[in-house]
């Protein structure tokens, strides 16, 4: 290479289009954050004053509190399943010879692109032809779901990019398919697991239209703002607690993608 | 991918090598063992998505006579569909704002995955969590947040208002076909960006040399070379947004107003108020149908594009 | 601070917007608990009963006296609309308590969902207005108790800005379909309002909402405004705020909208349209199989006590079935809350819903949804 070509070089055009483009992202939310803080009842500039009210507010509401507790549940539950699940895919997929495997992962991934409503509604039909009462337990099916094919993308690149050797190396030592499983497989692909907790647990943390069609009466915390949506005076209460949200997810999923340094991004290839 | 000997499984829970008949016969037929590990996924999702799909293509062929249904196995949901202009006007509106909402992002996108592969040298990582940090979190937030924003005494009306370049706020922001489509476009951004940015990032770097090298300026490098081989992930992301897009009712039900109601806002209205299920589970279906029908037009498009620029 | 002080601070503009909004804020914190964790908040599986309702009837000025038994505000799930609430009970959502109105009763006893209420067990009930729930359709089969209780009662009208829509003549129906404020009119989504009002605005008769021609006429009068509709939303907050912005100038609405406003001193009336509001009462069934049925008395009887009615009436304007509650406000104040001593005075003076059949009810909300939509 003789010289250096000039897409290598920096280009102001471009940068400054990236700093437009970051402002277009992240401009919109954090009017959320800025008007949680706005003594008004109602969203407008120029702003009159600056309070915590609807912060202390927020905490003394225990439906708030509730809807916190349940939504932890849920997420919670749904991220050990569906990262369980994932880790036996993700193994099956890479180191076993399956017929079909591209239509199978297919499958798995296909939430991703099908409208959420498609199988909110398609759940919600089943779950009460079957007289099945609508819970959290409905909420965390239809999330589980959705919550796969982000388990999946997460920890597949995690088991292409070790050397099955390893494995291979300690069964051949005796060990049996557990103790292989639990002091080889897993520490290797701890960063997968933990990303992929992450991740699916904020996924469903945040997930609404499932939990719009298959809710009963515990409510999740999109749930209840949707609800407090309605009503006036709860508004800026509202945006405090959407603050929050805002805040925990952010700091679960930017923990999650760098914990898992490929995986997510990865997964796009196959597309 | 290499597919390696591995031999042992989880699907052998805890018995000792060698003792079960099943387990030899797993040993034997490895893809058996992978099957085993996939079991749990796949009747999972066989229970949550085959299921209830089967349930509801069957159920779109029922009638609602009040409060019962009559299992009467017509096709009347579907001719009231294609008949009443209420449906169809409905249907191709909202591919026509997925349409748009997706080309708008592809297009704002499309630089910024450019600039990521190419210009971003150093913490690219922290850049691409950073890029696909929102999409992860709360959607109902982040449409909500444009209802704060494009409002009546919303951000951009009272923030014009206050630098005295308009007299009276603006009607138009909200409650249209444009705050839809802004809304979606910014929800789905980081959606459509990745599939570019990856496409990009494989992008041989000695084929760009090559082509400078044989006095190809930028602009003709970037349609001749760039373009085409980044095509993949465009398409890539132009599915990954349109499809979901299409069946959305969040945003049109919180920004939308009533010229922008979209399918999504029918289909829940038939499992709400409206309360006819068959004809929601009908809508539903129609829905996925037509979209598939888009996807394959424009896979076809695509594919003879490619024939003609050859 | 109640409607008493409200009214005559706000007429003497001694108060302002921000001691109101402290004055609110005052309201929702006193009943609350002061630990950020309750003890029964992080435990599991606790038998508070459930209490399916309209967004803003969750809060706990509403339930002091099951508060005070049991520590805690019941748990709640908000509808949009009770038509929407229905079909979420028969898809299988169990709640104990549910919030529809009186037209909807036989219907929804129809469904085999709900179960008679026992009167004896609410303390609070020989202070309920009879007439409020004196209805056949409510004592029928019910072994001598009722299948609804009743709780809150009011009209759906048009609430105005006085000082941005021109009033010419008498307050009318014609408010909403004034065209010379195209754009800036606010209706609501549900058809269990917007259809009868328009039926007014019609001038079908009640009786014969039922008939083809009425369906036709209704139609054409929901297709002939709906060109100046802002938006069609079920949802307070968007038509409150867009009344205090002046975005809207006029909306159908509930009571409590203008009451809200005005607290807010945002200049709107209430409309008594010459043709008539329309008038309702609502109240709470009973699940068949409600999960916490002792519980569920114990919020019944909470929401018709004096206190909750004087919460209702005081800050949200509606009327409440306990007649002790109108004992508490002066001739002037119900008059500017417009409500009245005898609610039969109000309920009759408008129009009341009747009754009527699911496939109606269908027939209506499919149509309804189609003028929503532009067809």
């Amino acid at each position: 290479m003789i010289k250096r070509h000039e897409f290598h070089k920096p280009n102001r055009a471009l940068q400054l289009y990236a700093a437009f483009f970051m402002g277009l992202l992240y401009i919109p939310i954090l009017f959320i954050p800025l008007f949680s803080f706005s003594s008004g009842l109602y969203i407008r500039f120029p702003i009159e004053g600056w309070t915590f009210q609807w912060y202390a507010q927020l905490f003394e509401r225990t439906a708030v509190l509730r809807a916190l507790e349940n939504s932890v549940r849920v997420a919670g539950s749904v991220a050990v399943v569906s990262t369980l699940l994932g880790i036996f895919a993700a193994k099956a997929l890479v180191r076993y010879r399956i017929p079909g495997k591209g239509p199978i992962l297919g499958f798995i991934l296909l939430p991703l692109v099908v409208p959420p409503i498609i199988f909110g509604v398609a759940l919600l039909l089943m779950v009460s032809t079957l007289g099945i009462p609508l819970s959290l337990y409905t909420i965390a099916a239809g999330h589980i779901i959705i919550c796969l094919p982000f388990a999946i993308a997460t920890l597949l690149p995690r088991f292409e990019g070790y050397d099955a050797a390893m494995e291979e190396a300690a069964a051949d030592l005796g060990e049996n398919g557990w103790y292989v499983f639990w002091r080889v497989t897993v520490p290797i692909i701890l960063p997968g697991i933990v990303a992929s907790l992450l991740l699916t647990f904020t996924v469903s943390f945040d997930e609404f239209v499932m939990a719009f069609f298959l809710g009963g009466n515990d409510l999740t915390l999109p749930l209840y703002v949707w609800g407090q949506l309605r009503i006036p005076r709860a508004f800026p209460v509202v945006l405090a607690l959407g603050t929050l949200i805002l805040l925990f997810s952010f700091a679960l999923v930017f923990l999650g993608l760098k914990i898992n340094k490929r995986g997510s991004i990865k997964i796009m290839d196959r597309e | 991918m290499t597919i390696t000997h591995s031999s042992d499984g989880l699907g052998t829970t805890g018995a000792r090598r060698g003792t079960s008949s099943l387990r030899r016969l797993l040993a034997r037929f490895e893809s058996l063992r992978g099957l085993a590990l996939l079991a749990p996924t796949l009747v999972i999702l066989g229970i949550t998505v085959i299921v209830p799909f089967l349930l509801m293509s069957a159920m779109s062929l029922w009638t609602q006579i009040g409060f019962d249904y009559a299992d009467d196995w017509s096709v009347r949901n579907y001719t009231t569909i294609l008949s009443e202009p209420l449906y169809t006007t409905l249907l191709l509106r909202s591919l026509g704002m997925a349409m748009a909402a997706t080309l708008l992002t592809v297009v704002l996108a499309y630089p910024m995955a450019y600039f990521l592969a190419f210009h971003v040298h150093r913490n690219k990582l922290v850049w691409l969590i950073i890029i696909t940090l929102p999409f992860w979190t709360s959607y109902l937030l982040r449409v909500f947040a444009w209802r704060v924003i494009l409002g009546y005494e919303g951000v951009i009306n009272s923030g014009l208002m206050e630098i005295g370049l308009i007299a009276e706020p603006l009607n138009v922001l909200l409650y249209s076909r444009t705050a839809v489509i802004i809304t979606l476009a910014h929800a789905w951004a980081a959606f459509a960006l990745l599939p570019i940015y990856v496409s990009l990032e494989k992008i041989d770097k000695s084929v760009l040399e090559a082509s400078a090298d044989l006095g190809e300026g930028p602009v003709m490098r970037f349609f001749r070379v760039i373009l085409p081989l980044s095509m993949p992930g465009v398409i890539a992301g132009t599915f990954l947004m349109f499809i979901p897009t299409v069946g959305d009712y969040v945003t049109p039900a919180l920004v939308g107003g009533p010229n922008a109601q979209m399918i999504g806002n029918l289909v829940q209205l038939q499992f709400g108020t409206v309360n006819n299920w068959p004809m929601g589970a009908a809508l539903a279906i129609t829905m996925i149908l037509s979209i598939t029908l888009v996807g394959l037009l424009f896979l076809g498009l695509m594919y003879a594009l490619r024939r003609w620029a050859r | 601070m109640t409607i008493r002080q409200m009214i005559s601070g706000v007429k003497q503009g001694r108060l302002s917007r921000r001691a109101f909004t402290r004055s609110l804020l005052a309201a929702g914190i006193v009943p609350v608990m002061s630990s950020p964790f309750p003890r029964r908040a992080m435990a599991s599986g606790d038998g508070h009963a459930t209490v399916f309702t309209w967004g803003g009837f969750d809060v706990p000025e509403l339930y002091q006296d099951y508060i005070e038994k049991h520590g805690d505000v019941p748990d709640f799930a908000i509808f949009g609309a009770p038509e929407d609430g229905l079909t979420r009970l028969r898809s299988g959502f169990v709640s104990d308590l549910i919030h529809p109105c009186m037209g909807d009763i036989p219907r929804w006893r129809q469904t085999g969902l709900f179960q008679p209420i026992d009167i004896s067990r609410l303390s609070n009930w020989p202070d309920v207005i009879p007439s409020l729930y004196e209805e056949p359709h409510n004592l029928e089969d019910a072994d001598g108790g009722v299948w609804q209780v009743p709780f809150d009662w009011g009209q759906t009208s048009i609430t105005y800005r006085t000082d941005l829509y021109d009033l010419q003549g008498e307050e009318s129906w014609d408010i909403l379909w004034d065209e010379r404020y195209a754009g800036r009119i606010g209706m609501l989504a549900t058809g269990d309002d917007a259809w009868w009002c328009a039926a007014i605005k019609a001038g079908v008769p009640f009786e014969e909402i039922h008939t083809d021609e009425a369906f036709e006429a209704i139609a054409a009068v929901l297709r002939e405004q709906r060109p100046l509709v802002r938006t069609y939303t079920d949802d307070t907050s968007s038509l409150n705020q867009a009344l205090a912005a002046g975005e809207m100038v006029a909306a159908m609405t509930w009571n409590s909208s203008a009451v809200e406003l005005t607290f807010e001193e945002v200049p709107v009336r209430f409309a008594q349209p010459k043709e008539g509001a329309l008038t309702w009462g609502c109240g709470f069934m009973l699940h068949a199989e409600a999960p916490n049925p002792d519980r569920a008395y114990d919020v019944l009887d909470a929401l018709i006590s004096v206190s909750a009615g004087e919460f209702l009436t005081g800050d949200y304007g509606y009327g409440h079935s306990n007649a002790r509650v109108l004992e508490l406000f002066d001739d002037e104040e119900l008059a500017a809350l417009t409500l009245s001593r005898d609610p039969m005075d109000i309920l009759d003076a408008g129009h009341r819903s009747i009754p009527q059949p699911p496939e109606w009810s269908a027939r209506m909300n499919t149509l309804y949804e189609q003028i929503k939509a532009g067809f």
